[in-house]
This record gives C-alpha cells, structure tokens and sequence, in this order.
C-alpha cells in the first residue's frame, strides 16, 4: 500500500472554516460554543473533541500591513512519531500501512506520554473518557478509498489528498510557483526533525515556519527518545545485575552470621557486671 | 522444651507497622510503575487490573507511599543522622561486604550502609512525589516539566529500585535474623552485639 499524505498550500487558504466544521461533522465531535478569543480564530487551541484548527496568525511585517498566515493544524503523522514512542501500552497507537498514525481507544489508558512525546502538542486527554484523542487523517475514511472530510470540504484546492511521493513533488512545484511570483522565502515544511510528516504545508514565508504557528524545528523530546532508548537499557541491565549480584555475593561470601566472639560479649554482658 | 531465647527490642510495634506499609505502598507503586516503565512489561498491567487501572492507581499509591514513607521519616530521621564513625564505615564498606570487618567502626542501631539508604529512599522519594505529580496531570502540566519528569522519574526510580534490592536481600538472606527482627520485632544479645555494637552496649546499659 502506497504511503498517502495530505497537502495544504496556505497560500490559497481563506479560513473559511469548512474544514473544521467537516471534521466535527465526520468524527461526530459536534460543535460546543466556545468564549471569544480576541480573535477569528474558533478556539486557541486543539481539543479531545476538536481535532482540526485554523490558526489566524496575524504578521504584521511593516506598520499597518497585516497579513494573515492561516495554517490549518492537526496531527502531523509523524514518520519518527513521538507519541508512538512514549506510548507505554502496546497497541493504543498504531501505525497503518498508509503511514496514518492512528489510536485504538479500547487499549489507550490515557496515561498521557504521548502528550509528552508530540513535539506539535496534538493529542489532548478528555476529561470524561480520560482517553486521548486527535486527528486520525480520516483513516476510515482513506482506508476505504476517500479523502479525508477536510479535503472534502475545502472549496480553494487548498488542501490536497494524495501518496506521499506524489505530494512531496506536487509541494516542490507549487513552492517554485511562488518564487517565481515573487515569494522569494516560498517552500515547503516536511520537518526532517520528526523524519517528515504525513501532513506538508506550503508556506510563502517557509523561513519563518513559526509565523504560521508551526514549530520552527520540531523534534521528538531527547528526554522521550532517551528514556526509550538507552535509558531502558541501562535500567535493565542494572535491575538485572542488582538482583544476580546479591545472588553472587551470597554464593561467593554467605551471609553474614553472627561470630563467637559475639556471642561471648553479649554473655557477658548478660551476666552483667560482677 | 528449650527455654526461651534471651531477647533485645529492636524495633517497636509502630516502626514494625510503618516499615510494612512502606513496603506495601513500595511493592505496589514499583510493580504498577514498571508495567508503564516499558512495553514489554505491560504484561504486569494487566494481572494489576489493566492498563486504565494501573494509571489511576499508580499515582494514588505514589501518594500513599509518600505519606507512609513520612511517618517512616519522622520515626527514624534523627536517628539516621551520619556521624564521624558512619563516615569511616562508608570508606571501608568493602571491609563489611566481603565480612572481613577489619577497620569498620562499630555501628549504632543503624549502620551507614542503612542510614545511606534510608537518605538515598528519602531523596528518591522527593524527585518521584514531584515528577509524578507533573506526570499525573499531562494536560494541565507545562511541558518544560513534563519533559524533564519523563526523564527525573524513572531514574529515581531505578535508585529507589536498586536500593530495596539490596535492602532485601540484607533484610532476608544476607543477614539472617535481620527478617525477625522487623517481623516479630527482637533480636538475640549476641545479634546485636555483633551487628550493632554500640546499640546493644546502650541498650543493655539501661
């Protein structure tokens, strides 16, 4: 099976929000009013029940010229997946064929390590299920052969449903488009820090990913990776040797039984002073 | 029926009880701790009641046994104070280890190598209180100490882990009648004459 991706190329976004409100549609999150946040933007951040954001990320690059760097934002579908690596429970997250980084409900014990672990800061715990939830990129939907709802939903061509390969070169070309318009900064983020992503983004100012509220060079947490990695291995070897070492220094020296000497004193003073 | 062996308090029925549910709380929180510790010992998780289970009650039993371990504090800190002579045992530990015992001070009622684990326990036991209490609430903790707890918790854990090995295999096989005594609570005379010589002179004194 072909590895798939989703593409968004900001630079036709309008924030129309038919995205989101496809993904609340599809995944049957419904739609909780919210408070205002001082901003067009429906919530400051992604939800349990809240999977798709577009972020209005107001530039202002000279004095009274604002622009609007919209940035749809979900899971990313890391290929190095922190949260994957955090996860303590064998199965709750799981990686399809396609590349989808997907939960698996009944197994999460919502202990929250791959909150830890995500470096774009997608999945979030609900308070009722104490479970944890974000974007699956629509997997049953792409599974039996349909884009995800966003995409569905996106009126601008903005948003792209494809096999990696296909939308890793479709992104290159679009860029080069933008540079040749005039956007000089033009590119594509794919962050080789997480070893690329499902999701690619299209960015005029791809210099400053953070401008679209993207993390500039994001990485798995070398705490997570470390504890993962050589961490274990010391722990292991070490619980391990703890124990057959004491098994040894009973082997090699016995145990330390009391001696007549001892024996005597306490006799002694036993007896008590004459 | 042989007469009944002479006897020294060693320690009373509250530090008995104490030293027990420390244990408990311990024996729990490990297991429980080391089923998340990594995938291949999930396993465990699911003969503690299964995964949900253990997130709820591992950091309930971190709690308890924070709380047990404080009244373990309170009963014995002073007494686990090191002196000039506990000093001199540490440099000569090997000397106790492989019971040649030649240039080991005499020991109180705790030696130095006890009185190190109890401080090592002690200083453990804060990192573990204060990265699990981060751990336990990922979506309200900040992610600046959720990324260090990750790390601070599991190897204070290992030292807490390393410590009660060697702490039992001392309590049980390596010292025997060590298990008596915070069993049934007393030792033989010449027990303590020949593990804690000071002690038994101080007891015996009175």
């Amino acid at each position: 099976m072909p590895k798939v991706a989703k593409l968004i190329d900001t630079s036709t976004c309008i924030g129309c929000k038919a995205c989101e409100a496809a993904c609340q549609e599809w995944n049957d999150n419904g739609f909780a009013v919210g408070t205002f946040q001082g901003s067009y933007q429906t919530a400051k951040d992604l939800d349990h029940d809240f999977w798709n954001l577009i972020k209005f990320n107001e530039i202002e690059r000279a004095p009274d010229e604002i622009t609007w760097n919209m940035a749809k934002y979900q899971c990313m579908h890391c290929i190095d997946a922190g949260c994957m690596t955090a996860c303590p429970a064998p199965g709750a997250i799981f990686r399809l064929d396609s590349g989808i980084v997907d939960f698996d409900h009944d197994k999460c014990i919502g202990c929250g390590y791959c909150i830890t672990g995500c470096p774009f800061d997608i999945p979030k715990l609900s308070p009722v299920t104490q479970k944890v939830y974000k974007c699956t990129l629509c997997s049953d939907r792409t599974e039996a052969g349909l884009e995800p709802a966003c995409v569905k939903a996106c009126p601008t061509s903005c948003l792209t449903f494809g096999t990696r390969g296909d939308l890793v070169q479709i992104a290159g070309a679009r860029a080069e488009e933008l540079r040749e318009d005039g956007h000089q900064s033009a590119g594509v983020y794919n962050p080789a820090g997480v070893g690329g992503t499902h999701v690619l983004y299209v960015l005029k100012d791809a210099d400053d990913p953070q401008s679209y509220g993207l993390p500039a060079n994001p990485r798995v947490p070398w705490t997570v990776s470390f504890w993962k990695g050589p961490l274990k291995w010391i722990g292991n070897i070490a619980l391990a040797g703890g124990v057959l070492g004491t098994v040894w220094h009973y082997l090699r020296f016995g145990p330390s039984d009391v001696r007549p000497a001892s024996v005597a004193a306490a006799d002694e003073v036993d007896r008590g002073p004459a | 029926m042989a007469p009944p062996e002479p006897r020294v308090e060693r320690f009373s029925l509250e530090e008995r009880a104490v030293h027990w549910l420390v244990a408990a709380c311990f024996l729990y929180a490990a297991l429980t701790g080391l089923s998340l510790w990594s995938p291949s010992l999930y396993w465990l998780a699911g003969v503690l009641g299964g995964g949900e289970t253990v997130r709820w009650g591992h950091p309930w039993g971190g709690v308890l046994f924070a709380a047990a371990l404080g009244w373990m504090f309170r009963n014995w800190a002073r007494q686990m104070r090191l002196d000039r002579d506990d000093r001199e045992w540490l440099r000569n530990a090997r000397a106790y280890a492989v019971h040649s015992d030649t240039g080991l001070p005499e020991a109180g009622r705790f030696n130095a190598g006890q009185k190190v684990l109890f401080w090592a326990q002690a200083a453990a036991t804060v990192l573990l209180l204060a990265s699990g209490a981060a751990l336990w609430f990922p979506a309200t903790s900040p992610r600046w100490l959720l990324e260090s707890s990750v790390l601070v918790h599991p190897v204070a854990a290992l030292v807490s882990l390393g410590g009660i090995i060697v702490h039992v295999y001392m309590g049980t096989a390596g010292v025997p009648g060590a298990f008596r005594s915070m069993v049934r609570g007393w030792v033989t005379p010449a027990w303590a004459a020949f593990h804690h010589p000071k002690w038994f002179r101080q007891v015996s004194k009175r």
